[in-house]
């Protein structure tokens, strides 16, 4: 084994982000951690590495003892790490970047600076030549890209980069943090083909990414995190077929659907099935959203790429995909966020391409953001009475936020406390209601279950649910696929910003189609 | 425009008239690497006339009082900045960005109001004579210093330490990940950057017959981070050419009966920034002079 960790444990207050995880890394491996979003992969990485201290639990690398050492010994050990949001030294040439990465492998050379003596430019040639051939292992030429800055290389290239980067360090065990993030497939098969020869190479990989076909096509074993517990450990296939796995990807209910036989499902959930699949599944021909082929870009990476899709009045639409699919920026984007590369997006005879972002909430159009940005320091009365702000009419303002408090009973109580002192789940209703007060006639509704508790995320789904049957429109992004599928009269399945498939909810439900989109074929 | 004129007609006249000036130059281009070395570890650390006051202090109440030579006494000073720096770095560096100029603000006032003024030996409130000084004939020794200091330096930033200090400005995080003890190196600039600002303050003092207490304050951190911010900190020529830059400015526009030349070197610093952020001295050298919000060439990433 080579890397042990044994029953690691880190909280952040009442978040158990990694509660109990032990977990065995085989030596010449190429070890796969996967989870959904929020589950706790990343802050386990950070422990490893020593960015964040452990609470309980020890982590060994072969005979070295990881836990309590500073994060750069642990690098110092030989534990070389990428990014999740690329860090390269931004300013600094691409070259520059791997002899950085050299650091802990070269002595110091303060005096022979100073005095610049041949040897050490005899040594600085080898170094140089060592961080041209890490280059030519990921493939990047060396003699163009070396000595362009590292920010200004395509997307494709800076995730190459910090690669090299980290090979610099000449580790024995490489943990990369979604290297495949944002990339299309042909950049990704790319990327595959390097972990694959680096392995051949004898290197130790912990692999976290959510591109399940990168992660059980190259991996041996796979280890999947949910809330900070290990809930699998195996071989690809084991873990992609385990009933646990399926319900943390695809949301609570999912087991029902993969394990229960056809007709036991309870006689409320039929009625409503028959109910919805009386209605069609096709987009409406009167839209109060209409999106044709919009394209939305962060830099080099196209987030979203020619995305059409339609809401009518009165309807509530799902767009449901695995991380990273664009669905946050598709929100954004019509929110006026991030600007919109390309299409056309028409929200009520408004142009959402050049619309400033407070045109657009004016017009109705209100997003409930993705992790609630409520003020914690401020009460829950004043967090409502913000969306009511710049209100003319205060009785009425305040009668809204009145009957708003009676719909969510768990805000009315908490009306004087601090905001930060709600839960996860009451905070993602306070978000809800400040949303609701600003009156939309579109409401946009970014992750609401994101990591919370499952009897928390039945009572934020029933609340959508009431909000609906009061009139308001909804287009809800949701990872939790079948909890959103339940409550949508349609829904748009999306995969590396394309959409992939879009029906009715209820037939989206029992497509297989959905489930390869989150955990691959 | 005679100042100009007679440095490339008369370039000996013009040293010889302009002596104070040169060294004033001088002087401020040790500051100004002074401020580099923090800079360039990415510590936007604002100590320099605190370390600057310890030199002055220490190397002209030793000479006052035990007569020793102007080389033991530099020395001295130095390394006693160098020890307070290692004493205030400690802590203060445990705090990033606009928190640690505060600090080291704070540092500064502390040390001027708390310390200085109130000391019988520093002369509190009036100053310190310095009988021993010699403005003219310091000149040598302050342009070999720049010399040296300015080789040292460029030295530094080539190699290891150099590289070191590079990343951690551009994220200490990732830093860390390459294995780089970021506490170490960052109380390394910090000690060095004190060394060199007391350095400079001994250096100055004895170029003046009068230490000042009130020269050590927050208008001379300002000015010496103008020097890097005008010049830009990407290397160490560029605090230095700010230095120059600004020392020289008032000289140059010096006119008759023309009283506004603070409100043109004003004027010239806001132009820089606006235009060239980087400094004058940026990656490339004084390559391009082209503004930020000017329409770069598109790339063709952008979908239809």
């Amino acid at each position: 084994m080579l890397l042990r960790l044994d029953n690691l444990q880190r909280h952040f207050g009442g978040v158990k982000a990694v509660d109990g995880v032990s977990l065995e890394v085989e030596k010449g491996s190429i070890h796969g951690l996967i989870g959904p979003n929020g589950a706790g992969k990343t802050t386990l990485v950070n422990v490893i590495t020593g960015y964040v201290r452990t609470q309980a639990g020890q982590a060994w690398l072969e005979g070295d003892r990881l836990t309590g050492l500073p994060a750069h010994r642990i690098a110092g050990l030989g534990v070389a790490r990428t990014f999740q949001n690329i860090r390269l030294f931004g300013d600094l040439s691409a070259l520059e970047n791997v002899m950085i990465g050299m650091h802990t492998r070269l002595g110091d050379d303060t005096v022979a600076q100073l005095a610049t003596l041949p040897f050490f430019r005899r040594d600085q040639r080898a170094h140089l030549n060592d961080a041209h051939r890490l280059m030519e292992t990921v493939g990047l030429d060396p003699g163009d890209v070396g000595r362009r800055a590292a920010g200004q290389l395509p997307y494709g290239d800076q995730r190459r980069l910090e690669i090299a980067r980290a090979l610099a360090l000449r580790p024995r065990l490489l943990i990369l943090d979604e290297p495949a993030a944002g990339m299309n497939p042909s950049e990704k098969q790319g990327v595959r083909e390097l972990i694959e020869r680096l392995n051949a190479d004898g290197l130790t990989i912990l692999l976290i990414d959510h591109d399940m076909r990168l992660v059980m096509g190259v991996c041996r074993r796979v280890s999947v995190l949910n809330f900070g517990r290990k809930i699998a450990d195996g071989e690809p296939h084991e873990v992609s077929t385990d009933p646990g796995v399926i319900k943390a990807y695809l949301g609570s209910g999912a087991e029902k659907e993969a394990v229960s036989a056809p007709g036991t499902t309870e006689v409320r959930e039929v009625e409503r099935a028959t109910r919805r699949s009386a209605r069609r599944g096709a987009e409406p021909e009167e839209a109060i959203l209409d999106v044709q082929k919009m394209w939305v870009s962060y830099g080099a990476i196209n987030a979203v790429r020619g995305v059409s899709l339609r809401v009518a009045a009165g309807e509530v639409v799902a767009l449901i995909g695995a991380n990273g699919a664009g669905k946050s920026t598709i929100l954004n984007a019509l929110s006026g966020l991030v600007p919109i590369a390309g299409g056309t997006a028409v929200f009520d005879g408004l142009d959402l391409t050049n619309a400033k972002p407070s045109t657009i909430v004016r017009r109705g159009l209100v997003q409930v953001p993705e992790g609630r940005e409520i003020l914690g320091r401020q009460t829950v009365l004043e967090n409502l009475e913000l969306a009511t702000w710049p209100r003319r009419d205060r009785a009425a303002a305040q009668r809204e936020t009145e009957a708003v408090m009676r719909r969510f009973p768990i805000l009315g109580e908490r009306r004087q406390l601090r905001a930060s002192t709600l839960s996860g789940g009451e905070r993602q209703l306070l978000a809800i209601a400040r949303g609701l007060l600003a009156k939309p006639r579109l409401l946009l509704l970014d992750e609401p279950s994101l990591g919370l508790a499952p009897q928390m995320v039945d009572e934020v789904f029933s609340a959508i649910g009431e909000i609906h049957r009061d009139g308001t429109t909804i287009l809800l992004v949701e990872q939790n696929a079948l909890r959103a599928l339940e409550i949508a009269d349609r829904a748009y399945v999306l995969e590396t910003g394309q959409v992939q498939l879009t029906g009715g909810g209820q037939d989206l439900l029992h497509d297989p189609a959905v489930r390869q989109a989150y955990l691959g074929g | 425009m005679d100042f100009i004129l007679q440095l490339f007609n008369d370039p000996v006249a013009f040293y010889q008239t302009h002596t104070l000036l040169i060294a004033e130059i001088g002087i401020n281009s040790i500051l100004a690497v002074s401020m580099f070395v923090v800079l360039y570890s990415g510590q936007l650390s604002l100590a320099a006339p605190g370390f600057m006051a310890i030199g002055a202090y220490t190397s002209v109440l030793m000479g006052n009082y035990w007569n020793t030579p102007l080389p033991l006494n530099l020395l001295v000073g130095t390394l006693f900045a160098g020890v307070v720096g290692l004493a205030v770095g400690l802590p203060v560096l445990r705090v990033r960005g606009v928190f640690l100029a505060i600090a080291t603000i704070g540092f500064i006032e502390a040390l001027s109001l708390g310390v200085i003024l109130n000391l019988p030996i520093t002369g509190e409130g009036l100053g310190l004579k310095n009988p021993t000084a010699d403005p003219i004939g310091g000149i040598n020794i302050v342009l070999g210093s720049v010399a040296v200091i300015v080789f040292v330096l460029w030295r530094l930033t080539k190699g290891r330490l150099g590289r070191a200090w590079e990343a951690i400005r551009q994220d200490e995080l990732a830093a860390l990940s390459q294995g780089i003890d970021v506490g170490r190196y960052k109380l390394i600039a910090f000690i060095l950057s004190a060394l060199i600002a007391g350095f400079a303050g001994g250096l100055e003092s004895h170029l003046n017959f009068f230490v000042d207490p009130t020269e050590y304050g927050v208008t001379r951190t300002v000015q010496v981070l103008t020097f890097a911010v005008l010049g830009g900190s990407g290397n160490v020529f560029g605090p230095v050419v700010g230095a120059l830059f600004l020392t020289t400015l008032p000289e140059i526009v010096r006119v008759p009966n023309f009283d506004y030349r603070d409100v043109i070197s004003g004027a010239i610093l806001i132009l820089v920034i606006v235009f060239r952020p980087q400094g004058i001295v940026g990656r490339g050298g004084l390559a391009i002079i082209r503004p930020r919000w000017w329409p770069k060439a598109r790339s063709a990433a952008s979908p239809g």
